[in-house]
């Protein structure tokens, strides 16, 4: 191995734009007070459907953060990443100017990519035929824009991009590739994270599985009845310990590791040796003990599926008395692959903070799921290692594991 | 970042379904002979298809209801990559890793899902066994199920340089010993959505072509050396800000090659992305400034077999290896490949022929 694998990766920024809130302050306060923003979908037409619940980014102005390029020639979803990533950069405190000195990679996880300016080709096209299709719309279509819009925005040229399109763990993949990046040398800092945007299709998609829920997003209630759709970005800004140690900046949280792996099994549902298989490979990563985690920040979409079989994998590796365990989701919605992204701001937020951002809309936990999701409100706990879970369609599972930021390193790791 | 020599990514087998046919031979031969393949009228302009490819025929009409095309052609070049790795058939498959390029995984059908519900009478009377291939993942999804592999499975999308992204996505994790072998790929469907986004993506026709080429990539240590065909020298990308893409390509390119050690002398081939479509060609130019006309038509150009948008990079880098294979390439050693995008993307590959010497 090489000698520099092992360059200890931390969290210097956090960019959110999400339902509950644009930027760490009132996403923070937001967790603390354990609210929701669940209203009428807005961005897409709903008559038909029996119930429209969904969890929008309200009142999003892209011009506050977008300035050197023109929004509109962004997808709605590169606007919440390019608009979270410069927030990420503010956050940090880095300047501009360092970052676009140094190699830098831009990782950004999406299930829809721009799917949401491919609905609105589909009504032109029903009306105007493929013929008539705005031109201007369809060069927004390009998954791949999600992450070359950070870079043109923020003006980096010597800078890797890529979107990482793994669905709903995508946010979490990202910020994996992005450790890997600055582990191994092949970057100094890391804008990395996820996007999606409301769309029909992927409302109507969970729609039609019987997975959306009529009110809202209840996590391991027994009266839980599904997601609801929701958006958003969440960009983190990573760097090598050192760089962060040398120009002074806060630490949020220490990147601990991560771990993939693919179920091979269903196409949309989830697996349970597949998903404890995904947390023991990001143990071993860590090197980190079971018994370490101190929370575990869960998928927990709200279905009935997701949630006995993540609670079921957790109970497989951790025992009966796994760490409380909380899902985000009950706050956000589903907001696809920005979900694992906004979550693991979450965990370096409550590790930062030393509070547990609470699983809400709870009322009667489902035997099925016996876990502490810590019902309704946040509480104080003095967290150190944190486990940010993320599952998504086509199997594909990755958990990243966030550390209090300590002088010394935890331990040697086997890596 | 240069790895150390035993843990650089080799290429020890490729495969290509492709408007020549299936398999590594017919695309070979198709590329050697600079035969333009069959078009037929498509969206609106034409097409270079894979020929008599039907998801249905090919794997039968059982679990197949909800594989739409781009994810068949993905499903069968593994199953023809996997069938030259010589794999213990009940052996453990959780160390291959997967890695699939992608545009936006199947515009088509993401567009018909979003058609059948506007034009239902219920919005959501639609069809549930096709909401799997309206993810962007789908592809690599089905290619994990129908193949059992459980290592690290992902899906990478950057327009036209995806394919190379791609590579360097399987680098990483063969680096950190996150996958034992990785089975790299891009994949595109021809479609009518597809046809008419790049119509008008371009503002003008074009030839689409389709297909999936796919390479096994494992750390040198652990190929058999008798079965190495390239070794991954490094992969650099950039972003151009000031719209001089041909600037940029060549300082990405000169960059690489520094930082490598590599003269330009001993690039042997050369094949970019054919960015843009028509008359200028700024990406042409620039290779061929840089290692001059013999290197830049070693190989005929990429779009030979149609414009295939995000796995463009990995067809190129077909191209070459099937133009070196048994070639004298001499003191030569090296080749480059090289993708542009409209969104001012640019990135280069540089492998050695063979093994490390």
């Amino acid at each position: 191995m090489s000698t520099s694998i092992g360059r200890r990766v931390v969290i210097t920024g956090c960019g959110v734009v999400s339902s509950i809130g644009v930027g760490v302050r009132e996403f923070t306060s937001a967790l603390r007070a354990g609210r929701s923003n669940v209203r009428p979908i807005s961005v897409f037409d709903t008559t038909g459907f029996a119930h429209d619940n969904g969890c929008e980014v309200a009142d999003f102005e892209p011009a506050r953060w977008i300035r050197t390029l023109d929004p509109g020639d962004l997808g709605r979803a590169s606007r919440f990443s390019t608009a979270a990533a410069r927030l990420a950069v503010e956050d940090s405190g880095l300047p501009l100017e360092t970052l676009r000195a140094a190699r830098t990679l831009v990782s950004v996880g999406s299930t829809d990519g721009e799917a949401h300016e491919l609905d609105g080709l589909v009504a032109q096209e029903l009306s105007a035929g493929l013929a008539g299709l705005d031109p201007r719309q369809v060069r927004r279509t390009s998954a791949g824009r999600l992450a070359t819009s950070i870079a043109r925005e923020l003006e980096l040229t010597d800078v890797e991009t890529g979107t990482i399109a793994t669905a709903c763990s995508a946010g979490n993949y990202a910020i994996g590739n992005s450790l890997d990046a600055i582990r191994c040398g092949d970057a100094e800092f890391a804008l990395c994270g996820g996007a999606d945007a409301l769309c029909r299709k992927t409302f109507t998609s969970f729609y039609r599985l019987r997975s959306i829920a009529p009110d809202c997003c209840r996590p391991f209630d027994r009266n839980r009845m599904g997601i609801l759709t929701g958006e958003g970005a969440g960009i983190l800004l990573l760097e090598s310990l050192d760089s962060a140690l040398a120009r002074g900046a806060r630490i949020y949280a220490e990147v601990l590791g991560y771990g993939m792996s693919c179920d091979a099994h269903h196409p949309v549902a989830p697996h349970q040796a597949g998903i404890a298989r995904c947390m023991e490979l990001a143990l071993a990563d860590a090197g980190v003990k079971p018994g370490e985690i101190d929370l575990i920040s869960a998928h927990g979409t709200g279905t009935k599926a997701n949630d006995m079989t993540e609670s079921a994998a957790i109970r497989d590796l951790f025992g009966p008395k796994p760490p409380r365990t909380v899902s985000m989701k009950s706050m956000l919605g589903h907001s696809m692959g920005a979900a694992s992204a906004l979550a693991a701001i979450g965990c370096s937020i409550a590790l930062t903070e030393q509070f547990i951002p609470p699983t809400i809309n709870h009322r009667d936990t489902d035997p099925d799921c016996p876990v502490d999701c810590v019902p309704n409100e946040s509480v104080d706990a003095d967290l150190d290692i944190v486990q940010n879970n993320g599952w998504a369609f086509g199997g594909n599972n990755a958990v990243v594991l966030l550390g209090r930021y300590e002088r010394q390193p935890r331990k040697e790791t086997a890596r | 970042m240069t790895a150390p020599a035993r843990r650089r990514p080799v290429i020890s087998a490729w495969t290509a379904i492709s408007p020549f046919g299936y398999g590594r031979e017919a695309f070979a031969n198709g590329v050697r002979s600079r035969r333009e393949p069959v078009t037929e009228p498509g969206g609106p302009g034409e097409a270079a298809v894979v020929p008599s490819f039907d998801v249905r025929e090919m794997f039968g009409r059982k679990k197949t209801r909800a594989m739409n095309r781009v994810s068949g052609l993905t499903v069968a070049a593994a199953q023809q990559l996997l069938a030259d790795m010589a794999l213990a058939p009940d052996g453990d498959r959780e160390h291959i890793g997967f890695v699939l390029g992608t545009t936006t995984g199947s515009a088509q059908s993401m567009m018909d899902f979003t058609r059948a519900s506007i034009t239902a009478e219920q919005p959501d009377h639609v069809e549930p066994a096709a909401v799997p291939g309206t993810v962007m993942n789908c592809a690599a999804g089905q290619a994990a199920i129908w193949h059992g592999l459980k290592g690290p499975n992902a899906t990478i999308a950057a327009g036209r340089t995806t394919g190379l992204q791609a590579l360097n996505y399987a680098r990483r994790l063969l680096m950190t010993e996150r996958a034992e072998q990785v089975l790299c790929g891009a994949a595109e469907e021809h479609s009518d959505a597809r046809s008419w986004l790049e119509h008008h993506r371009r503002g003008g026709a074009a030839t689409l072509g389709e297909g999936c080429a796919m390479f096994l990539l494992e750390p040198a240590d652990s190929a058999d050396p008798r079965n190495v065909l390239a070794t991954l020298t490094g992969i650099d990308s950039r972003i151009c800000l000031d719209g001089d893409l041909a600037g940029t390509l060549q300082a990405t390119v000169s960059s690489l090659l520094t930082r490598s050690g590599v003269a330009t002398e001993r690039v042997w081939a050369a094949v970019g992305s054919g960015f843009p479509a028509g008359s200028e060609r700024p990406e042409d130019t620039t290779l061929r400034q840089l290692f001059g006309d013999e290197v830049t038509d070693r190989v005929p150009p990429v779009d030979l077999i149609g414009d295939t948008s995000a796995a463009t990079a990995l067809f190129g880098l077909a191209s070459v290896l099937s133009v070196a294979d048994g070639a004298d390439h001499g003191e030569q050693d090296h080749i480059v490949v090289t993708a542009c995008d409209d969104d001012g993307s640019v990135a280069c590959a540089l492998l050695q022929l063979g093994g490390e010497r």
